[in-house]
Order: C-alpha cells, then sequence, then structure tokens
C-alpha cells in the first residue's frame, strides 16, 4: 500500500472583481486516506490561501463541497486520495465548478441560485391531509414508507443536476423532482394535483431522457432516475 | 478609512434571526405560525440553511411520549439533572421535557419521516444516561429518523420557514450587534459573496449561530463553527457562560474526527482497547458502553495514557477500537448504515469484518450566551438586554449543566427555539429603537485592519497550532500548568495574528479575509474556556481537573465571563436554580446534590 501520493491538481479559478477565469495548477503531496477537501486545505495552507472551495460538515452530509472531478461531479469530502488514484487510473485531477449555479469565485457556487429549482416544488407539506388522530402522529406503517424513504436522503448536492444535460435547459432538475415525488407519495400531503401538474409543466419530467447519469452520480446511491421515472410514466395520475 | 468600508444598506424588519439551523428555523416557523406575514429575514454563514449543522445529528432526540406506561417526565427530568453534574436549571429542565413530545408532534405532523414501528407509531430507542425509575433501567426514549434525525428536522424546519414566507440571507455573517440603553435594535452583517456591509434593524433579533467546536483540532464540528456570535456577544460587552463546560464525544472516528454516534454503542457495539479487553466494565459496571459520553471519553483517554492505545500510522494519533464485527447484518444495513458507512467511506475499512479506530473527539458546547426560560440574553445574573435572544447551541439556559446527554441537544434546540418564537411575539408590539449612527464602525476598524500591509506569518498555521495547542492542554484532561500554558500561548498566537498578511485583498467571496476573522473569534473563545478551566478548580461533567478531580459545592454556580479587551476577563457568576428540589414534591430528593455515578 502506497503512503502518499505526489498529485497534480488543475483547478479552474475565477476573479470576480477582473472577469477573468483560468486553469491553475498545483502539484502537491497527500497521504492516502485524506479527503480532497483535506487537500485543498493543504493547498491553501502551503501554496496559494486565496484559493476558494466550499464545504460545510466535511463528511458527506451536508452536499457543499460538490465540484467536478475529471468530468464527474463528486462530493470533495468523500474522495480519498487512494480511492480517487484507483477511480481514475491518474495521479492528475481536473477540478471545475459545477455548473449549475453561476461561480462566485474560484470553485464557490452560488447555491442559493441552484435552490431556487428545489424551491420552486415547495418542499413541505402543501396541503395537510386529514389526521384521524388529531394531535396525535399520523399512523405511517413502515410499508407505505418503503416507497419513498430512499429518496429523503438527498442532501441537495446537486450532483445529479450537474450531470443530468437536461437540468441546464429550463428541466427543474432531478432532485427537484424527487422531492416533489416525496411528497406526493406521502400520505400526509392533500396537494397532489398541483404537485403533477407542475411535475408534466413546461419544466417538468418530460425534459427528461432517461439517461440515467443522475443515478449514476448520486453520492447518496438514491436512484433518482426512478423516481424520475415513476412520475413520468404516470405512476400517479 | 477606504470607501470600500460604508454600509451598503440598510434593512428594515421584525424579527432577525442569526443562524438558519434547527433552533433559528423552529424559532421563525413558529413565529409565523401565529402571525403570519411577520417580516422574518433568517441569516446564515453556510451556503444555504438546509447545510447548517443541525443536519449532521444523527442519534435521535428525546422525548417522554404520554402513551408510554413505562417513561415519566419526572424520570427525564432526573436524568437530564444527573447527567448535567448538578448544574442544570431545574426550571428549564422542567419546561423543555414538559414541551418535548408536543414538538414531536410537531415535527410528524409537518413531515418529518420518522422511523416507525409496525403499527406506524414512532419506534424508539435507547440512548446513554437515558433511564427508567431514577436510574433503574434503560428507557427506551429517543425518536429518531434512521441516523439521520438532524436531516430530518432541519429539512423540516427549513421547509416550514420557507412556507410561511421567511426572507433568507445566504452567506452573511454577524459582525456586530447593535445595542443602545440596553436594548439590541439590530446587528451589522458582512455579505460574503458581493463584500457589502448592511445594517439590519430589528424590533426582535434572535441569536441561533450554533456551537464553536473549531477550537479543538479533533472534532465533529462542521468548518464554520467558529463562535462568531460568541465573540461577538463578547465585544458588546455581554457575558457568555460556563464556557470551560465542553463534551469530548468518546467516539470520533480516526483522522478527520467524524462522528461515530452513540447508537454504535447502543445498538452493542464494544470498546476494546490494544489487548481486545472490553474495558467498559471497568470503568462503569452497570452501564458500561452505555455509560453518558464524558465517562466514556475519560475512559477511553486513560486507556490511552495508560499505554493500552493503538497508534494510527497515517494520522500519528492514538485510539481505541470499536468492535461491531459480532453485530447482525440487519442491524449494519437498517440501523446503523450511515455510521458504519462512514468507516468505509472515511478511513477505507469494512465494520463487519474489521475492528475500527475511534478516539474522544471534540463535540459541544454545554455553555454559551446566557439566557433566562425563555432565550432572553442576559447581561448580568438579574437583568436582560431586551430584544436579544438567543437559543441553540449558542445559546445557554441551562438545560445541560456541565455535561448534555446524548438526543438531548436538539430536543433543546426546537423548544428553545419555539419558546423564543413565544417571547418575542409577545414583544414584538415595543417599538423597534433606531440604528445607532456608528453602526457598522468596529466591522470596518477590523476589517480594514485585517486587509492592512503585514508581515509572512502564515494564518492557517497559527490556527492550526492553536487548535492543536487547545486539544492537549484543555481537552479532555485539564491541569493548572496546562491551562496556564495554554493562556500564554492564545495570548502570543494573538500577537502574532495581528500581524499576519492576506494575500487576497478583496472583499469579495474572499475565503481568507473570512477566515481571518474567524481565527480572532476562536482565539476569544478559547481564550474564555481556558480562564474558566483554570478558576473552576474542581471536575464536574465535561470538565474534568486532574488536580482537582473531585466536584466541589463551592463551585456550585455557573461562571459568566465578561471580556471587551483580549484576555482580561472580568468573572462573576449566576447561581443554579433548583426549583425542582426546592418544591419539596413527591420524589423531590432525586433532585439535590446528587452524585453522578453510573
Ligand atoms: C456530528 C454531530 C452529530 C450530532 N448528533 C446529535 C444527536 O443525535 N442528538 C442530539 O441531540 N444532538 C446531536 N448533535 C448536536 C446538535 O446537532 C447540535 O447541537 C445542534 O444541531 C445545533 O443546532 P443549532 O440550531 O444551534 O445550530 P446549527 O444547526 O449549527 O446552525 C447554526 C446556524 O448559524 C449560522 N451561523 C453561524 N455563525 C454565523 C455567523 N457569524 N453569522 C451568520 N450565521 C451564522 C450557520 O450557518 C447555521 O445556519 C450532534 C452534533 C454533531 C456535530
Ligand atoms: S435520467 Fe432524466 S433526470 Fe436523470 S440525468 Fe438523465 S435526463 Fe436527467
Ligand atoms: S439525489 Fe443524490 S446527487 Fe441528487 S442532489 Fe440528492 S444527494 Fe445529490
Amino acid at each position: 500500500m502506497k503512503e502518499s501520493y505526489s498529485l497534480v491538481f488543475n483547478i479552474k479559478r475565477f476573479d470576480p472583481e477582473k472577469g477573468k477565469s483560468w486553469m491553475q495548477t498545483y502539484r502537491i503531496e497527500a497521504g492516502r486516506i485524506l479527503r480532497f477537501t483535506d487537500v485543498l486545505r493543504k493547498i491553501n495552507k502551503e501554496l496559494d490561501p486565496t484559493l476558494a472551495w466550499n464545504s460545510s460538515c466535511e463528511h458527506a452530509q451536508c452536499g457543499s463541497c460538490s465540484v467536478v472531478i475529471n468530468g464527474r461531479p463528486m462530493l470533495a469530502c468523500e474522495l480519498l486520495v487512494e480511492n480517487a488514484v484507483e477511480l481514475f487510473g491518474t495521479t492528475v485531477f481536473t477540478i471545475e465548478p459545477i455548473g449549475v449555479a453561476p461561480v462566485l469565485r474560484d470553485l464557490v457556487v452560488d447555491l442559493e441560485k441552484a435552490y431556487d429549482r428545489v424551491h420552486r416544488i415547495r418542499p413541505f407539506i402543501i396541503r395537510p391531509s386529514q389526521n384521524p388522530n388529531q394531535g396525535q402522529e399520523y399512523r405511517i406503517s413502515p410499508r407505505a414508507m418503503e416507497g419513498y424513504l430512499e429518496a429523503t436522503r438527498c442532501i441537495n448536492c446537486f450532483c445529479c443536476a450537474t450531470a443530468c444535460m437536461s437540468s441546464h435547459r429550463g428541466f427543474m432538475g432531478p432532485n427537484a423532482v424527487m422531492a416533489s415525488v416525496v411528497r406526493i407519495m406521502d400520505p400526509r400531503e392533500d396537494a397532489t394535483d398541483e404537485r403533477l401538474q407542475q411535475l408534466y409543466s413546461e419544466e417538468g419530467v418530460y425534459r427528461c431522457h432517461t439517461s440515467k447519469a443522475c443515478s449514476h452520480v448520486c453520492p447518496k446511491e438514491i436512484d433518482v432516475a426512478h423516481f424520475v421515472a415513476l412520475a413520468k410514466e404516470g405512476e400517479f395520475s | 478609512m477606504s470607501k470600500m468600508f460604508k454600509l451598503s444598506s440598510k434593512i428594515q424588519c421584525d424579527v432577525l434571526i442569526v443562524g438558519a439551523g434547527g433552533a433559528g428555523l423552529r424559532c421563525a416557523a413558529h413565529i409565523l405560525e401565529k402571525r403570519p406575514g411577520t417580516k422574518i429575514i433568517a441569516v446564515t454563514k453556510v451556503s444555504h440553511p438546509q447545510k447548517s449543522h443541525t443536519s449532521t445529528a444523527q442519534g435521535g432526540l428525546a422525548a417522554v411520549d404520554p402513551q408510554d406506561r413505562v417513561d415519566k417526565p419526572i424520570y427525564h427530568m432526573f436524568d437530564t439533572w444527573k447527567g448535567s453534574d448538578c448544574m442544570a436549571d431545574q426550571a428549564v429542565v422542567r419546561k423543555i421535557v414538559d414541551a418535548a413530545w408536543e414538538e414531536i408532534v410537531w415535527l410528524e405532523n409537518r413531515g418529518m419521516h420518522f422511523t416507525r414501528d409496525e403499527e406506524g407509531r414512532l419506534s424508539k430507542r435507547t440512548f446513554g444516561g437515558h433511564t427508567v425509575r431514577f436510574g433503574e433501567a434503560s428507557a427506551f426514549r429517543a425518536v429518531f429518523e434512521a441516523d439521520r434525525t438532524g436531516k430530518g428536522i432541519m429539512d423540516n424546519v427549513w421547509g416550514e420557514a420557507l412556507k410561511g414566507g421567511v426572507a433568507f440571507l445566504d452567506q452573511a455573517l454577524l459582525t456586530e450587534l447593535l445595542i443602545q440603553n440596553d436594548r439590541c435594535v439590530g446587528a451589522v452583517l458582512f455579505k460574503e459573496k458581493t463584500g457589502e456591509f448592511v445594517a439590519v434593524s430589528a424590533g426582535a433579533t434572535v441569536l441561533a449561530t450554533g456551537g464553536c467546536g473549531q477550537v479543538f483540532r479533533v472534532t465533529t464540528n462542521c468548518r464554520q463553527n467558529t463562535g462568531d456570535a460568541h465573540a461577538v456577544a463578547l465585544q458588546a460587552g455581554l457575558p457568555l457562560m460556563d464556557m470551560e463546560a465542553v463534551q469530548f464525544h468518546p467516539t470520533g472516528i480516526v483522522g478527520p474526527g467524524i462522528l461515530a454516534s452513540e447508537t454504535l454503542r447502543s445498538v452493542g457495539g464494544i470498546l476494546r482497547n490494544k489487548d481486545l479487553e472490553p474495558f467498559m466494565a471497568r470503568y462503569a459496571p452497570k452501564m458500561k458502553e452505555l455509560a453518558p459520553r464524558d465517562l466514556v471519553a475519560r475512559a477511553i483517554e486513560t486507556e490511552i495514557r495508560e499505554g493500552r492505545g493503538i497508534l494510527n500510522p497515517d494520522h500519528g494519533i492514538e485510539h481505541v477500537w470499536i468492535d461491531l464485527r459480532h453485530l447482525s447484518d440487519y442491524v449494519h444495513s437498517v440501523q446503523i448504515p450511515e455510521v458504519s458507512g462512514f468507516f468505509k467511506q472515511f478511513m477505507n475499512l469494512d465494520p463487519r469484518t474489521q475492528l475500527c479506530p475511534v478516539r474522544p473527539s471534540n463535540h459541544y458546547q454545554m455553555g454559551g450566551i446566557p439566557t433566562n426560560a425563555c432565550g432572553e440574553v442576559q447581561r448580568s445574573p438579574d437583568a436582560v438586554v431586551s430584544g436579544l435572544y438567543a437559543a441553540g447551541e449558542c445559546g445557554c439556559a441551562s438545560f445541560h449543566g456541565f455535561n448534555r446527554l446524548g438526543t438531548n441537544s436538539i430536543l433543546e434546540l426546537i423548544t428553545m427555539g419555539r419558546f423564543v418564537g413565544e417571547r418575542v411575539l409577545q414583544a414584538l408590539s415595543e417599538a423597534a429603537g433606531r440604528l445607532p449612527a456608528d453602526a457598522g464602525d468596529r466591522t470596518y476598524a477590523r476589517f480594514a485592519g485585517y486587509l492592512e500591509n503585514g508581515n509572512e506569518e502564515n494564518i492557517d498555521q497559527i490556527r492550526e497550532d492553536m487548535r492543536r495547542m487547545m486539544t492537549e492542554n484543555v481537552g479532555v484532561f485539564r491541569t493548572e500548568e496546562g491551562l496556564e500554558t495554554a493562556i500564554r500561548s492564545l495570548a502570543d498566537s494573538a500577537e502574532r495574528v495581528r500581524s499576519a498578511a492576506l494575500r487576497c485583498r478583496s472583499l469579495q467571496m474572499n475565503q481568507e479575509l473570512v477566515q481571518r476573522w474567524e481565527l480572532d473569534n476562536l482565539l476569544s473563545v478559547s481564550m474564555v474556556i481556558a480562564q474558566g478551566a483554570l478558576r473552576r478548580r474542581e471536575s464536574r461533567g465535561g470538565h474534568a481537573r486532574v488536580d482537582f478531580p473531585q466536584r466541589r459545592d463551592e463551585f456550585n454556580s455557573h461562571t459568566l465571563a465578561y471580556m471587551t479587551e483580549f484576555g482580561k476577563i472580568r468573572f462573576a457568576s449566576r447561581s443554579v436554580d433548583m426549583s425542582l428540589f426546592e418544591a419539596k414534591a413527591e420524589n423531590h430528593e432525586k433532585f439535590g446534590l446528587i452524585e453522578r455515578k453510573y
């Protein structure tokens, strides 16, 4: 087992004041189980404090550090150096910001803009259904939840939306579709019709080409395309 | 001062919520349910509210189900009091415990995807330190959403806040509180994305900025938890309370410090030392792995200090093992999928067949900005700052005293968030004050200082040195000598950092600038922790002094620390509320100065 790797990071940079973007190369030595976020921090400390990148929890629970590595959208915090070398078969990595929102600086994008799509599907219960146990919890059997529980694990990292070419052209994107599907399947939601109308609108599921790129890149290994397909196939109408 | 230092705008709102995590948005949701149309601005430092740290809470949320025939609120109160090492405020404990189940129903009715039992009711599990009949047996008291309970809460309160029409301000920082005549009239914010300063005038300002775990090198806390609001409060002349009460989670994953949840122990994970001995039996014969976290953390640290730890060559960090190999596939894949997955993900090993390395990791700040039971911020033990509130981990009404029980924190956030909402609604009719003419001046002075030319000092290096030093000297075990070293070292670091230069001189989306500001906050918070720890010559809850191993009654009060000038601290104290004991009702003796033994 190799203890340490000599890496080359080609990072796409952007300076908002000059409106200028360029590729910059960093050469850095990194231990085998460092995460890519650790490597970026190492670059800040040892080579270039001005390089901006985003993260928060750094253990794949918040979805803030999504970047495109050698063409593939991923969470920088869960990619270990030795796994990256194995996955891509190289020690040279090109790192770019995700394409679903405007770049603020270097690898940092304006995630609020990407979230606009999720906000539009209204990620909450729009109209609660009648609860027979007033003042208590709804009774929902684990089996009734099985169909959509997987989808509730989504952390809105937008890796799927980045991979999904369709989402750049007016499509609300796979994660937004899925968030709405969750509520359609949730027995506590009554506003199913409104939700379906939106899913079948201009920005809705018919823009999906069933390429399944979304499922392929999801760091949470959610079969996103399955939920998009459920809506597309008219499962709920 | 250059012309970049000016207010780009002044905004007016009813309620300014600083920190859009679980506590902040629960508060917002309550206000909007009761008073639709209230103008609320919620600010977050991260790139979107859903990225707030509440999303990472794994294990669960303690609440006594009124339908439960075994469990009772009084047991939960007792466990919390005992766990706190007799430092929780009993009025607060009672208020939160009594409101707990209502909050669970609130969350469930609004769409949280709690894990259910076969009958469709909410499932419950046990957690360290939670018992029935005053310690007789483990209580099934924690409701949960698989091992992503915090995410369930976060998604839910964010959704409700959005539904109610909160205006969000993402990637903006609170840099200054505006207080005039003991009334908070709003705050100054720095908008990271555009590099602009704005002043917000608000009828109520709610601080809900979370923890400050970045003070320590090995921590479960996110990158943004740098104690900003704590430092800003100090600068405004307000005290911090009980900051020496820091919780170290017994099982951080070696390396990144990621939390391996309590759940691993509650489903049957066994801690072993280098001889593979299940050593917890020696430290807590009855509760073993399920003993409260500070006991488990000290047990592990003792094993390591006495030479029974294992050295991880990659990270140069000593640890013990948690053994999950005997657990069924069902447990691995259904009860602990995310946590068990962390070992694969971040260490490249398989917990079904391999031992997993863990060590104590900084986890939670019990202390914080002092408040009363309604969440109103106190400037002294008997006076509040009107218009200013705090809830969640950054606040300290003292529900946890000197040690927090697992699953009690997210309970605290949602209940205190709501209580603050209730209090704000009562107070909103009081007119908001005018913004002071010098709003922003203190912020500009700081930021301008950062951008001036300096020398070659490396900010990242200073921060790293400081965090390592804090873990060593102000961590799981503390001594007078270590603490004095820490205080001197912090003063040195503050000196070094004063002249550090920034390479990026722009205000716009300048990560280096923000980190420079955060380092000032970390240094301030560290100083308060270290000096508080030095002054408290006893051991209690998360605060363990090797040179004073016993709890001492003379320290039976909360520490208040004021620091308007770095390093110069004025201490005061606040008494501990013992109203449950003093009420002399049935079982009141359980709420006296009891021993904390498991
Ligand atoms: C890994 C982990 C697991 C945990 N598991 C559990 C558990 O199972 N059960 C339990 O009870 N507790 C648990 N806890 C503890 C609990 O999750 C936290 O105490 C709690 O989530 C804090 O919530 P909060 O709302 O106070 O703050 P946060 O959710 O941290 O939100 C703080 C908000 O303030 C913002 N903010 C911070 N600084 C500024 C600033 N200067 N200006 C503007 N905004 C700012 C942040 O961006 C964020 O939006 C866990 C903690 C961790 C780290
Ligand atoms: S399957 Fe549909 S939603 Fe998924 S990536 Fe392909 S086009 Fe996009
Ligand atoms: S579905 Fe997966 S890839 Fe898409 S946003 Fe959610 S977690 Fe990320």
